[in-house]
C-alpha cells in the first residue's frame, strides 16, 4: 500500500511538511472562528445579564 | 450600463455583511475541489508517475515543490493587486484579505523551502546553497514576515494595514528578481522546467500530478483566504451592528 520509494527519507519527510503546513492552515482559521465566536458569545451575555459565571 | 452594474457590485462586495455571506457561500467548494485535486494530484504523484531515470523517486518531491513555490510568487501577487486596490480605494474588506494573503504565502513558501532542501541533500549533496534562486525565496518569507508584523505591531489595525500595503508594494521587485534568478546569475538550482511559452523539457507522463496540485494549492489558497478574512471581519466589527445581528440568536 505505502510505496516504497528510493530516497524515501527525503520523500516522505516532504510530504510531511506539506501535509503539517497545510493542516495549520485548516485548523487555524477553525480554532480562531470557535475562539472569536466564544468570546461574542460571552460578550452578548455579559450585556443581556444572561453571563453565567464559571469561575462563582 | 454594465459598467455601472459592475461598479455596483464590487461595491457591494466590499461591505461587510455582503463579503461574509459571500465567502461563507464559496469557501465550501473552493475546499471540496482543493481536496479532490489533492486526491488525484497525490495518487499520480505516489502511485503512477515512474522513478526519474537520474533522479529515480526523489523528484516526487517536486510535485509538492513546485507548486508550493508557484503559489508563494502568485500569492505575493494577488496581495499587491489587492494592496493596490486597498490604498486607492480604501475598501477595508480588500484591506483585510490582503494582510491574509501573507501568513498563507509564508505558508507556501516555507514548504517551497523545506522541501527543497530535502530534495537538494541527496540531489545536490547539499541541503543549502547561497544561490540567487534559493536566497531570494528566503528573502519573499522575510517579506511575508515582516507584512505580518507590521500589520500586528498597530493597535488600529487599519493604519496597520495601510502601511503593510505600503510594504507589500515595494516588495514587489523582489518577484521578478526570483523568477529571473535563474538566467541573471549562475545558479546551482536549475532553470524553468516548465514553459508557458515554448516546449517544457519535463516528460509528459510527468505533468498531470503537476497540474493537478497545482490547481490545489490555488483552491486552497483561495478557500484559506476567505476563511481567514472572515474570521479578522468577524473580530474587528464584533461591536458592530450586523454581527451582534448574525449571530446575536445563534452565538
Amino acid at each position: 500500500m505505502i510505496p516504497d520509494f528510493e530516497y524515501g527519507f527525503y520523500v516522505w519527510t516532504s510530504y510531511a511538511v506539506f501535509a503539517l503546513v497545510i493542516g495549520w492552515q485548516i485548523i487555524q482559521p477553525l480554532a480562531r472562528r470557535r475562539r472569536i465566536l466564544a468570546e461574542l458569545r460571552e460578550e452578548l451575555a455579559l450585556e443581556t445579564g444572561e453571563y453565567d459565571d464559571p469561575d462563582s | 450600463m454594465i459598467w455601472k452594474t459592475l461598479k455596483v457590485g464590487f461595491h457591494r462586495l466590499g461591505s461587510p455583511p455582503t463579503f461574509y455571506r459571500i465567502s461563507a457561500l464559496i469557501s465550501p467548494w473552493l475546499w471540496a475541489g482543493f481536496a479532490l485535486c489533492t486526491a488525484i494530484g497525490l495518487y499520480y504523484a505516489l502511485y503512477v508517475v515512474p522513478p526519474d531515470y537520474q533522479q529515480s523517486d526523489s523528484y516526487r518531491i517536486l510535485f509538492i515543490h513546485v507548486p508550493s513555490a508557484w503559489q508563494a510568487m502568485a500569492g505575493y501577487l494577488v496581495m499587491a493587486i489587492l494592496a493596490a486596490i486597498a490604498l486607492v480605494w480604501r475598501i477595508r474588506t480588500t484591506e483585510i484579505m490582503a494582510m491574509m494573503c501573507a501568513p498563507i504565502g509564508a505558508a507556501f513558501t516555507v514548504i517551497c523551502l523545506l522541501t527543497g532542501s530535502l530534495w537538494g541533500r541527496p540531489m545536490w549533496g547539499t541541503w543549502w546553497a547561497w544561490d540567487a534562486r534559493l536566497t531570494s525565496m528566503l528573502v519573499l518569507l522575510f517579506i511575508y514576515l515582516g507584512i505580518m508584523g507590521l500589520y500586528a505591531a498597530f493597535e488600529d489595525r487599519r493604519k496597520g494595514a495601510r502601511v503593510a500595503c505600503i510594504l507589500v508594494l515595494v516588495g514587489v521587485v523582489n518577484i521578478p528578481i526570483i523568477h529571473f534568478s535563474v538566467e541573471w546569475w549562475t545558479t546551482l538550482h536549475q532553470g524553468s522546467t516548465i514553459r508557458f511559452f515554448g516546449e517544457s523539457t519535463m516528460h509528459p507522463s510527468m505533468m498531470p500530478p503537476l497540474v493537478w496540485m497545482t490547481v490545489a494549492v490555488k483552491l486552497m489558497f483561495g478557500a484559506v483566504l476567505l476563511d481567514r478574512s472572515r474570521n479578522e471581519l468577524l473580530e474587528q466589527d464584533r461591536r458592530k451592528g450586523w454581527v451582534r445581528q448574525a449571530f446575536g440568536g445563534d452565538a
